[in-house]
């Protein structure tokens, strides 16, 4: 443990030398850089805002759906709908929404912006939250029930304890993506303009722009660190305090961890001396808090027949605005079939095609260097304790941050060639995908329970049956898991890649997000948007997440999960 | 394993293995068992009682070591026998229970080791000190269930409390 | 003078199950009445709806017909003088024994210092001083239903209904506890002033109680009802106990 702390600490150290080093080299863009902690603080506080709204969103609409039977049939497919959209698809339009609401002052910009994060990080913490509740055993209600836990108290004692660890790893996730999208948002050209808000995707953004490689990096290099510091000191302690309610379901055995991101944050020490001594000190707190919430009960109790009014309201509210809105979607779509297509809209099969071979291929060579290295990491503890620190390092960073270096290296390395934007395509799907499918991978293989490798070694399994009979079928649903996630990240992906303007030229391809970047945009010489074109291009997406869901991954969970489980 | 003289119920501080036969069997199984003999008179053989609990031999072969480990039953053969401390035992409240077993517990070498350590401390004691000391004793492949067992007598003899979050053990004295 | 009211009355109690527009009937007329220091068991084949109607008493469910009353008052739910132990001993995972204990209390708005007491001496009451801080991960099966225990007893009910309370527990750790059940039992000081589980083993039904309720199989109906007069603590070894079990099962089958 204290070797891994101290291997965490190098490679932070380095990363400092070499942000100071490039600083040292590059004065003036230093000096430009000092004003990065600031931007720092604006990025993260529209992060917080973001979450904190997907927060109150999430433990309404997941509490809504596990109590309310009738609810749900409507809400849970709404989440899987709202799920598929591509987030970035329909930004233009939120954004024009949001400004002309505002008359032009940067408020509405950044209310786009939190509400595009938002959006990145509000369904699957909602889902999190219905799973949690919708899975408290049943005898456990029964016994809450018979000895008259109510209302604030069983919130307190049954459904917080059961909601907090599926809603801290779904946290975690949520805030991966909405880096992403932040640093996406922050610089935005729709409709002929260009909105921008300080912070540091707006600053790699800049740089980007102005070829200036020097500024991106140390953009980058603070985006990882605040990135790692949030992880550090916010992340992994509140992993630590989910554990505690995690409701064991073999008692003495391993409980499997949720995989994924969450394996990330096994490794931070635990000192126990410190927390007794923390606890001494907050004993006399909790028992204030005991007698505050007591009084709480009372006051609440009182509002108990008020609040189910609220909640009842709340859902014909609810229910009404769906139906207005899915008629008025439906209205619209009925409108668009009956007129003629607009311009452009044949060219939508071939263009989501392509973008789904290209997806396809990044997902291919994601997994070629995965698997393997997920192998060897899930199988070596020394490969594990030093590629760990330094994979996460990488890791914390959103490929759109990374987007200026990519595009740089493709046309240093391809515009001999002259698919230069191909290979940033195919390079940004990779990026975005590939961390997802690394860290299930290790998951699963690290879940290969003990005695079952013990009895391959003693049969002498090596080589390709090892992997064909042990490791490979170890991995299989933990890369499901890993893939499902991955594609998701991957269709968001193609609407940054496909259509990089950068340093005064156009680096574009064919595919679904190029189509809908150009029909957010415009084509030159016109630039007019068309927004018809967008909405039919947005529904071709969603029509083919949903049928890849529905169609592939979720049969092959169903039977990988029969075939593949790892329990005798 | 050297066995206890015939009817009596003090065996424990001779012997080399301490706390394994305890290990992975709770008080509760110990006293079915004193009482399914009882049942038969205060004289059973093992088969028979397996048979009337419907508990495979197997199963029952740990608790009938723990039972001799403390004392409660001797064992000859197949044949099991109560003795004196076990038909204190069967007698005895819930309380009275636990100060018969914390008289018989608290001289168990595992016990005194760590209060001893625990005094040399002044402190609590981690969860991983506690295990280093008792590997050095069994080897630190028996140390976890030896542990467990600490845990589980200690607390039930109020002679450790014990935090699983903090992981720190500390040594009492039982409130009399 | 007028007698009091029973302490627990169930007139003609009916559940049934709606499904397409059939019905399943679960329990058909249950009528039987509980005294004070009744300690009386429900036995029947499994699906007689046993379970179902130890719940209709608790108040987690609600008869289709007929209607429960308690000491003369019809029961509302979340009845506070019942108190239930669970087959699976629904224990709290992140609480720790104490406030496992302390939930019923807890919700009654007892403060803290005074639950703390209470709790603390139904946990003594059950022999698991020292174990106060563990979590049930850290319990066996036998100590978790003590702790299931405990917790009933601490908000001091009435009644006290188990719901085959050691069918999930080892037979030698069951025959502890069934010990240590009557040795609570005999204490007048301790609270309930009634018992009534449900089992699917006559010999425990035999050995516990006073009175059994014998359903037979859906839709149950109560087929009899037998006083048990053998002394404790019994033995099941004799022939007079031998005999009961006979009977019981001569009606059942």
């Amino acid at each position: 443990m204290a070797g891994l702390r101290k291997r965490f600490r190098w490679v932070a150290l380095a990363l400092v030398a070499l942000a100071v080093g490039v600083a040292t080299l590059f004065p003036a863009q230093a000096a430009a850089a000092l004003k990065l902690p600031l931007l720092a603080v604006y990025s993260v506080s529209r992060m917080v805002a973001a979450y904190l709204l997907a927060l109150v969103f999430a433990v309404a609409y997941g509490t809504t759906a596990a109590t309310n039977k009738r609810a749900a049939v409507v809400m849970l497919p709404l989440l899987d709908v709202l799920q598929s959209i591509p987030i970035l698809g329909f930004f233009p339009a939120a954004l024009v929404f949001f400004v002309s609401t505002f008359q032009g002052s940067p408020v509405g910009l950044e209310v786009a912006v939190v509400f595009l994060i938002f959006t990145s990080m509000a369904w699957n913490m909602a889902f999190g939250v219905y799973e949690s509740l919708s899975t408290i055993p049943h005898d456990l209600e029964d016994a809450a029930a018979s000895f008259g836990v109510r209302d604030w108290l069983r919130f307190r004692r049954l459904a917080l304890p059961a909601v907090v660890p599926k809603l801290v790893y779904n946290s975690i996730l949520s805030w991966t993506n909405g880096w992403f999208f932040l640093v996406a948002s922050e610089v935005f050209t729709a409709y002929g303009a260009t909105y921008a808000r300080p912070g540091l995707g707006a600053f790699i953004a800049d740089a980007g722009q102005a070829g200036d490689y020097a500024s991106i990096l140390i953009g980058i290099g603070a985006l990882a660190a605040v990135v790692l510091a949030l992880d550090t000191f916010v992340w992994r302690p509140l992993s630590v305090w989910a554990e505690r309610f995690k409701v064991e379901a073999v008692p003495g055995r391993e409980v499997p961890h949720a995989p994924g991101l969450y394996q990330r944050l096994q490794w931070l020490p635990r000192f126990p001396r410190m927390r007794a001594w923390l606890g001494a000190r907050t004993r006399p707190i909790l028992d204030k808090y005991d007698r505050a919430s007591a009084r709480l009960d009372r006051v609440y109790k009182g509002h108990a027949t008020a609040m189910r009014a609220v909640r009842r309201l709340d859902l014909v509210l609810f229910l009404a605005v769906f139906v207005l809105v899915v008629g008025a979607g439906l209205l619209g779509l009925a409108g668009l079939l009956l007129r003629p297509l607009p311009p452009g809209a044949a060219d939508i099969p071939a263009a989501t095609a392509l973008s789904f071979a290209r997806l396809g291929l990044a997902y291919v060579l994601a997994l070629a260097w995965t698997i393997p290295v997920a192998a060897w990491i899930g199988r070596s503890e020394r490969a594990s304790r030093f590629l760990t620190p330094a994979l996460e390092v990488f890791a914390s960073i959103p490929a759109t941050a990374l987007l200026p270096l990519i595009l740089g290296f493709s046309i240093a390395v391809a515009s001999g060639v002259g698919h230069e934007a191909g290979l940033a395509a195919l390079l940004i799907a990779l990026f975005s995908m590939q961390w997802y499918l690394l860290f299930n991978l290790v998951a699963g293989v690290r879940g290969i329970p003990g005695d079952l490798e013990e009895a391959a070694r003693s049969f002498g399994l090596r080589g390709l049956t090892y992997w064909r009979r042990v490791l490979l079928p170890a991995m299989v649903p933990s890369l499901l898991t890993g893939s499902i996630t991955a594609w998701g990240a991957g269709w968001n992906a193609l609407i940054v890649s496909e259509y990089l303007p950068f340093h005064g030229r156009l680096y574009e391809v064919e595919g679904i997000g190029a189509l809908m970047d150009r029909a957010t945009f415009g084509v030159p010489p016109a630039m007019q948007p068309n927004a018809e074109l967008l909405f039919l291009s947005i529904v071709a997406m969603i029509v083919v997440v949903l049928l890849m869901n529905k169609l592939l991954w979720h049969p092959l969970f169903r039977r990988a999960s029969m075939r593949f489980r790892m329990e005798a | 394993m050297p066995k206890p003289p015939h009817g009596v119920g003090r065996p424990v501080a001779l012997r080399p293995v301490d706390v394994h036969p305890i290990g992975k069997v709770s008080l509760s199984q110990i006293v079915g068992l004193a009482e399914a003999v009882d049942e038969m008179g205060g004289e059973a053989d093992v088969a028979v009682i397996a048979g009337e609990v419907d508990m495979d031999v197997d199963r029952l072969g740990p608790i009938v070591s723990a039972a001799e480990f403390l004392g409660m039953m001797s064992v000859d053969g197949g044949n099991l026998r109560l003795t004196d401390l076990s038909r204190k035992v069967l007698g005895a409240s819930v309380r009275g229970r636990k100060a018969i077993f914390r008289d018989i517990v608290k001289d168990v070498p595992v016990f005194r080791q760590t209060a001893e350590m625990a005094r040399a401390k002044g402190r609590p004691l981690t969860r991983q000190e506690v295990l280093d000391a008792i590997a050095t004793r069994v080897g630190s492949h028996a140390a976890e269930d030896v542990f467990q067992a600490l845990l589980y007598w200690g607390r039930y003899c109020e002679l450790v409390s014990y935090d699983s979050r903090s992981e720190l053990l500390t040594p009492r004295t039982p409130a009399k | 003078m007028v007698d009091p009211p029973p302490l627990l009355d169930v007139r003609d109690v009916s559940r049934s199950h709606f499904e397409n527009g059939k019905e399943f009937k679960v329990l058909e007329r249950v009528k039987f009445e509980l005294a004070e220091r009744d300690f009386a068991c429900i036995v029947g084949p499994s699906g007689c709806g046993k379970s179902t109607l130890l719940r209709i008493i608790v108040g987690l469910d609600n008869p289709t017909s007929g209607e429960v009353l308690f000491e003369g008052a019809p029961i509302t739910p979340e009845n506070p003088q019942v108190a239930m132990v669970f087959q699976s001993f629904a224990l709290f995972p992140w609480l720790t024994v104490q406030q496992n204990v302390e939930i019923g209390l807890e919700a009654r708005r007892v403060p803290p210092g005074e639950r703390r007491t209470v709790a603390t001496e139904f946990i003594e009451a059950v022999g698991l001083t020292g174990f106060e801080n563990a979590f049930p991960r850290e319990l066996s099966g036998g100590m978790k239903q003590r702790v299931g225990i405990a917790r009933a007893l601490a908000i001091e009910p009435v009644l006290l209904c188990m719901d085959e309370p050691f069918s999930s527990l080892d037979a030698l750790t069951a025959q502890s506890l069934r010990d240590e059940i009557l040795q609570l039992w005999s204490d007048p000081a301790l609270p309930p002033r009634a018992v009534l589980m449900v089992t699917h083993s006559i010999e425990e039904a035999v050995y516990l109680a006073d009175r059994v309720l014998v359903l037979c199989h859906r839709p149950g109906k109560l087929v009899a009802e037998l006083e048990i007069d053998l002394p404790r603590p019994r033995n099941r070894k004799e022939p007079e106990f031998y005999g009961w079990v006979d009977e019981i099962y001569g009606l059942i089958v």
